[in-house]
């Protein structure tokens, strides 16, 4: 297939949080809201003049410092960002937005505080209390907890426009950007392709870490050349996968995995389409605040959902994508030292596989994989092993036949 | 006299009729009787008279020394021996051995008493296992687990280890009620249990907890009884035998777990996989706490135990932020709601208050026991207090009458000792003040005993002690609510490691100002992403604050990462090394206890 126009434009801009069009909005007087889980509602923080940014710790080398700080069994997502905040890698941030979901996650924005990262005179960290079930109480406590701890902040420190009419507009904007994703998404589903699964990776990313209005154009425009783009005759692949677990921002660990032979159709992973990047529906009638709290805490697939329903809903999502997205079969992947998926993706992982039947690779990685030869021969252990449970179905359906 | 004074736990749970299925018990004795067999076939039979030979050789060995030291040490020592006890405690290891060498001497009046209450801890296991005597036992059959608690007596003699006169009295009084906590929850769970008693009748008012969820909410049924599920097969007896859990650990690695996890949740769900959890209850409260491994937790037991009905208590986690605190009572009121639904049985304010009212007065006690340590000369230090507050005060959460009797026992001894400035430990045992912080490692749970023992290192006070201390109120009924919550958030562990960094690294700042400790004991339980992600704040912080830190890693349930060797050896270093000390019994510094229960 013919190389994507932007597609350079897009790894570039992933080569650093503080990319060109974050600064170019810092310089139209933007606040840059930092923040990593999909606990805290992203379009919330992209009100009025403020923009999110998911943070990622792209070209990480030693995490030495974070290491000291957080020890070495300590998820490796969190050290990198907390190595390259004491690098004065997140300098740029207006205010951190975080969770009290995880704690590695915690303990990371913790040490913005404790080691004073950041010295602009506004910048603010929060800490949400985040629920473990889906009700009417703990939404209401939950809408109390971005009320009190990060939009009233934002109006009081930087004077944001937080009312009702602002979070819609921020919606739309948001939808907008989900639109575009899910046509792109949706691409996926094609026998043969005009998008690989890398690529999609680093579009979904940008939209994740760049401003939504400075990103708005590319995007569009990527879409229309995707839509026109002709495939090569046959599929490239070798089977299709669905990726689930914790946070992939290294799009390059996509990359290994195609390299494998296996095409990544469905990212049901942080940082990927689901949950994420669908439209969220709006009833004019309500509070805009109240449904977009509501609407985060049901779409969310964290594995720290406790109640029945909730873990229902993962496997079932799980499943759904990989039968909708036409995956062979499913990989499991979780951030090592990640205490939520490390057991998840061991029991979800076994459950895919025993009370749905799907095959299953199950792995736990490091934050930067790229050379990892040992990940490289699982992918395509895996990827033989669909091939070979492919040609024995086959051979199957014929003798029936 | 107590048996007498309170009809507790209700004698009418005991007398519940069993419904054993004689079929499967006949199953599992055939499958007991092959494994035997195999055991039997694959015993190399040669190594016996050899293994004897060496039990023989080193019998003759130590009795030797024993007869050359007291030889050699002179009337005056031999008359401090026989009257005060034996100094080389160190000698009670032999490497390789299960139990100690023999039980230790502690000086005639002493040693007299120990026995006693040996005695008088085999009464209360007979006569507590006699209420229900044929699941109880029969529990050994079906649950490896249940064989580790043979040991409790040399757990006993673990925990008092070195102690004598009114410490070894306060402590046994207090390991007393920790076994008898134990000896009738274990018959309710074989009783129950429907592999063994299968006692429908107590299943259908039976309510299972989650790891560590203290019992003050089941207080308030005054006709359901509340067990801490995994608290037997899993948690306690892994203090008591440090190679219980891990065949669990091993389990669930092999099922695909990580082996970073905190070995508490991991070895829970090991006993899923392994399938060493009763099959009792009408229903399981799993909770958020205090971990993000807790959590993950409930996931294994709700998958493999389906069928049983499943009510998540979660608190929030930011629990100085009042404006939660609405969710937190709905979250009470929703298990209140679920346990009425399931039992059968109505919630009692009545109930409520008055065990609240105990636990209160349990507060106090414990608070009097803080007030004596904080000043030259503490009174009740050591492991079975650290235990005792943590199931009988804690867990217990006010259910059990009795408790406040003994706890009253023992601070008359403990505020006599105090006037009387009896040291804690005798011997000079007492030269160095600390404080412990961080999750103790269960598979050492008799440490700050050796730290006494063996370098005069006096624990005050442990960071698990260090909970919610406000009296709960106990006549408004919202109010109550919203004080149950609130110590539920502040439960052991989750008081510290939940809520923010100000909870346990700057408190920690704070409790050196109180307790005014010559050094911190810093449990680096190395799976604890809680606690780990801190250490390098710990350390610069404590520079700032002229804190000495004296590290100890280790693995909490498994003892094959940091061994109990390990553990003392960094202590060894730190004492010889920054604190210039010398060995209060130099017999403890080097030993090996790889196998010891």
């Amino acid at each position: 297939m013919k190389d994507l126009k932007n597609m350079i434009f897009f790894e570039n801009l992933l080569d650093d949080p503080d990319n060109e069009l974050v600064k170019k909005a810092q310089d139209d007087g933007g606040v840059c809201l930092g923040y990593t889980c999909y606990y805290v509602p992203e379009v919330l923080l992209n009100v009025d003049k403020c923009f999110s940014t998911r943070l990622r710790a792209p070209r990480t080398g030693s995490i030495d410092i974070a290491t000291y700080y957080m020890s070495n069994y300590t998820c490796e997502f969190c050290r990198s960002i907390l190595e390259r905040a004491i690098e004065g890698g997140y300098e740029f941030l207006d205010a951190l937005c975080e969770p009290d979901a995880c704690s590695a996650m915690n303990r990371m924005a913790e040490h913005f505080e404790i080691l004073q990262l950041n010295k602009k005179p506004n910048f603010f960290v929060t800490h949400l209390e985040t629920p473990y079930k889906v009700e009417d109480y703990t939404v209401d406590m939950f809408e109390t907890q971005v009320q009190e701890h990060i939009l009233n902040q934002l109006e009081e420190k930087y004077g944001v426009d937080i009312s009702d009419a602002a979070i819609r507009k921020a919606v739309e904007e948001h939808n907008e950007v989900c639109q575009i994703m899910t046509e792109l998404s949706d691409l996926r589903k094609l026998d043969n392709p005009p998008i690989t699964g890398y690529e999609y990776a680093v579009i979904c990313l940008v939209t994740y870490t760049c401003p939504k209005a400075l990103i708005l154009p590319y995007l569009r425009d990527t879409l229309a050349e995707v839509k026109k783009r002709k495939p090569d005759p046959k599929p490239w692949y070798r089977a299709r996968v669905e990726v689930v677990g914790s946070e992939i921002d290294d799009p390059e660990l996509i990359k290994m995995m195609e390299e494998s032979g296996a095409f990544v159709v469905a990212d049901r992973y942080c940082f990927g389409t689901f949950p994420g990047r669908q439209v969220i529906p709006l009833d004019d009638n309500k509070p805009a605040l109240h449904q977009v709290i509501e609407y985060y805490m049901r779409t969310s697939e964290c594995a720290r959902w406790m109640a029945e329903d909730k873990i229902q809903q993962r496997h079932d999502t799980v499943d759904t994508l990989a039968k909708e997205f036409k995956a062979d079969g499913i990989i499991y992947e979780q951030m090592k030292y990640c205490d939520f998926w490390g057991f998840e993706r061991t029991m979800a992982g076994f459950v895919l596989k025993h009370d749905y039947g799907w095959p299953v690779l199950s792995i736990d990685r490091g934050y930067q994989v790229r050379g990892s030869g040992q990940l490289r021969t699982r992918f395509q252990a895996f990827v033989e092993a669909l091939e070979i449970k492919k040609i024995k179905e086959a051979k199957k359906e014929g003798v029936t036949a | 006299m107590s048996k007498k004074k309170y009809d507790y736990p209700k004698s009418k749970w005991f007398k519940m009729k069993d419904h054993m299925d004689l079929q499967l018990q006949k199953e599992n004795i055939k499958e007991i009787a092959g494994i035997l067999k195999e055991m039997a076939k694959e015993k190399d039979w040669s190594d016996i008279p050899k293994a004897r030979k060496e039990d023989y050789k080193a019998f003759f060995d130590r009795t030797k020394d024993e007869f050359n030291y007291l030889k050699n040490a002179g009337h005056a020592k031999r008359k401090d021996i026989l009257f005060n006890g034996e100094e080389r405690l160190g000698k009670l290891y032999r490497n390789g051995q299960m139990a100690f060498t023999r039980r230790e001497w502690r000086g005639i009046k002493d040693t007299a008493y120990d026995f006693y209450e040996w005695a008088r801890m085999w009464k209360m296991f007979l006569v507590t296992f006699g209420k229900d005597l044929i699941p109880s036992l029969n529990g050994v059959l079906i649950y490896r687990w249940m064989v580790s608690y043979f040991c409790a007596h040399s757990f006993m003699d673990k925990l008092t280890m070195g102690l004598h006169g009114t410490q070894l009295r306060m402590h046994h009084e207090l390991i007393y009620d920790i076994f008898r906590y134990v000896a009738e929850n274990l018959v309710i769970l074989m009783k129950a249990d429907k592999r063994n008693g299968n006692c429908t009748e107590l299943n259908d008012k039976l309510v299972l907890f989650d790891e560590m969820t203290m019992g003050q909410i089941i207080t308030g049924f005054p006709d359901a009884v509340g067990v801490p599920y995994q608290l037997l097969p899993v948690f306690l007896v892994s203090e008591m035998d440090q190679l219980a859990c891990e065949c669990y650990i091993d389990a669930v690695e092999e099922f695909g777990l990580p082996s970073d996890t905190c070995p508490v949740p991991t070895s829970e769900c090991g006993a899923v996989v392994l399938d060493q959890l009763p099959h009792c209850g009408c229903c399981f409260i799993s909770s958020s706490m205090p971990c993000d491994g807790s959590v993950m937790a409930s996931e294994y037991t709700s998958y493999r135990y389906y069928d049983l009905p499943t009510y998540h208590l979660t608190f929030p986690v930011r629990y100085d932020d009042e404006s939660s605190m609405q969710e937190a009572v709905q979250e009470v009121k929703g298990a209140i709601r679920f346990i009425e639904e399931k039992t059968g049985t109505k919630w009692s304010w009545d109930s409520y208050f008055t065990a609240m009212k105990r636990f209160n007065r349990e507060t106090d006690y414990e608070l009097v026991k803080w007030d004596v340590n904080q000043t030259p000369t503490p009174a009740l230090i050591g492991p079975a207090y650290e235990l005792y507050r943590k199931w009988n005060y804690e867990m217990d959460g006010g259910a059990d009458p009795r408790i406040p009797d003994s706890a009253a026992k023992v601070e008359k001894m403990m505020l006599k000792a105090y006037e009387n400035h009896e040291p804690a430990y005798t011997r000079g045992k007492t030269q160095y003040r600390a404080i412990v912080w961080s999750c103790p490692p269960h598979y050492f749970s008799n440490f700050s005993n050796w730290l006494a023992n063996c370098w005069g290192v006096q624990v005050l006070v442990e960071m698990e002690s260090l909970n919610f201390t406000k009296h709960l109120n106990t006549d408004d009924e919202e109010e109550a609510l919203k004080d149950m919550a609130r110590l539920y958030e502040r439960m052991v562990m989750r008081r510290h490691t939940n809520g923010g960094y100000d909870h346990v690294l700057t408190e920690l700042w704070r409790q050196c100002e109180i307790w005014k400790p010559d050094l911190v004991i810093m449990y680096n339980h190395i799976a604890c992403k809680n606690m780990s992600t801190l250490n390098g704040s710990f350390d610069d912080q404590a520079r700032e604050h002229g804190v000495r830190l004296c590290w100890v890693e280790h693995d909490l349930m498994d003892p094959r990462t940091v061994s109990r060797k390990d553990m003392r050896s960094k202590v060894n270093e730190f004492m010889r090394t920054v604190m210039h000390a010398e060995p209060t019994d130099p017999t403890l510094i080097d030993y090996n206890d790889d196998t010891t229960w």
